[in-house]
Formats: C-alpha cells, structure tokens, sequence
C-alpha cells in the first residue's frame, strides 16, 4: 500500500513539473511590444517604439503601416474597402490589423505587465 | 492463417461488450458537459478502460480502446472531421501508457498514478499534435489550463477506479479468472 504511494507521488510530482514548465510558453511573448507583419510568405518585424513608416507590396498593390509613439495603424492601402484603414490604431499586444485584399497581417505581440493593464493567465 | 487463430486465446466478448458499452455511455454523459474547446475532455470514457486493465488480455485491450475512439467520435460527431485524430492521438497514447504501467510497475503504482500518466500523456500528445496541425507555436498558450484540468480529472477518475477495483464484488470475481 505504502510502496503504490511512491509511485503515485512521482507521477504527481512528474506531472507538476511538466506544468509548469508549459508555463513557460506565456514566457515567450513577454517584454517589449513588437509589430510582426506579415506578408504574403514573408515577415517582417518592428520596434513598436520607434516611429516608422514602412511600404509593403501584396498581391493588388502596396500597404503602408505607420507606426507612432507606441501605436500602430494601415497609413494607405491600394485594396477597394479600406477595412484595414478603418481598423485604426492598436497598441496593445495581441491586437491585429489584417487586409486580406493584399494579403498583409500586422500584429502586436509582446505582453503588458499585470500593472500596466495586461492580461493575466486566465484572461486569454 | 488457421492455425494462427486457432493457437490466439479466444476473445471474452462479455467483457469487450460491457466496456465497450460502458464508453460509449460515459462519453455521452461527458458530450452533456460544457467545455470551452471540444478536444478538452474530462475523460470518463477512460473509465472502462482502467477497469479493462486488469480484466483484459492485450489483444482484447486494443479491441476496447478502439472501439472507445470509434465511440466517442460517434456520440461526438466527429468521426470523420480532423478531430478523431485529436482522439486517437490521446487515446493510443494514454492506453498504451497506463498498460504499461500497470503490467510493468502495478507494485509502484495505484489505479491514481496510473489515472495521472495516462491523462498527461493524452494531454500532451493531444498539444503536439494541435501544434504541428492546428495554430503552430500559439497551441501552447493553452498547455497550462489544458494538463492542470487534466491532472485534477484524471486525479478524481483514479480515485474512483480504485475505489472500483477494491469494492466491486463483480471486479475480483472476474479479475480473478
């Protein structure tokens, strides 16, 4: 009885540490904000903090994203709705402008600490 | 091909029935349950086939695993979309794991370790594989929530099953055969 009990707790234990080691993978999208684009097969990142004005070429035409003091937005984009204009500003990680027309994908990852008003574990 | 199935122990179809049955009725009581993702499961259709480790010879033990995954796809409807994969994944890996367990380390372990190594492995070959199929580098966001969910389950589960095993008159009987 006693000897199944070891056994047990080194299975426990095991599957504890497995835990949380997947912790871990929240680990991977802290610190500072990056703008990901992508697009087409090809990606591209920035420092959200540094103004930038980029021009990407898609499939219909060009996309240009600016970025400015820590926001993001679609500056002009040959597509016919403009959706991707309209979406506006993000700043915060997680958020995502896509324009699928031109087939370009911004997104904002990176992770806000809890004080800055971030997410936390159970919010995603 | 005739001496080959002659010399095979014959197949107890009372057992495989039984639990089978048993699946596919435990998973229709999960399928009640609520979930935020289908493939996160509470596991009771792994019920039966813990009680099958110790009734069950090997080749009957695979019979019941698969009919557990063709069960629990039926109920589910999932049998022929992706996420039977999902289900075999988890449920190969957790069979083969806990009989391993309990033919090879049964004086190491009770019913609740057991519980816990099959659940993890599930767990995690059902991760990868949502890894390398489904949402890339972003399907381990959801480890954390997914192995604590399937630790506690698997945890009450084990408990119970052995629990089963001790108090089931019906079980020592026919463990005993």
């Amino acid at each position: 009885m006693k000897r199944t009990l070891v056994g047990d707790l080194a299975i426990l234990l095991l599957s504890l540490a497995v835990i949380v080691g997947s912790f871990g993978s929240y680990g991977d999208i802290k610190g500072k904000p990056e703008v990901h684009v992508r697009v087409g097969n090809q990606a591209f990142v920035y420092d959200l903090s540094v103004d930038t004005l980029a021009v990407f070429s898609g499939p219909i035409g060009e996309t240009s994203i600016e970025i400015v003091g820590g926001k993001v937005h679609v500056h002009d984009s040959d597509c016919r709705n403009k959706v991707c204009i309209s979406a506006g500003w993000i700043s915060r990680p997680g958020q995502w402008i896509v324009c699928l027309p031109n087939n370009v994908f911004i997104m904002i990852e990176g992770r806000l600490t809890t004080d800055e008003g971030g997410v936390d574990e159970i919010a995603f | 091909m005739r001496s080959l199935s002659k010399s095979r122990p014959p197949m107890r179809l009372e057992f495989i029935a039984l639990l089978g049955a048993f699946a596919l009725f435990l998973s229709t009581v999960e399928y009640l349950i609520p979930k935020p993702v289908p493939f996160m499961r509470i596991g009771l259709a792994n019920l039966p086939i813990m009680i099958g480790l110790g009734l069950l010879n090997p080749a009957e033990f695979i019979v019941l695993v698969c009919l557990k995954i063709l069960g629990q796809a039926l109920i589910s409807g999932t049998l022929f979309s992706y996420v039977v994969l999902f289900s075999f994944g988890g449920t190969v890996s957790s069979a083969l794991v806990m009989y391993l367990l309990y033919n090879l380390g049964s004086r190491w372990v009770s019913m609740v370790g057991i519980s816990i190594a099959g659940a993890m492995a599930s767990n995690i070959v059902q991760l990868v594989l949502s890894r390398y199929l489904l949402f890339g580098e972003s399907a381990w966001l959801i480890a954390p929530p997914f192995l604590i969910m399937g630790l506690a389950t698997s945890i009450i589960l084990g408990i119970f099953t052995q629990q089963f095993m001790k108090r089931s008159v019906w079980y020592r009987q026919k463990a005993s055969l």
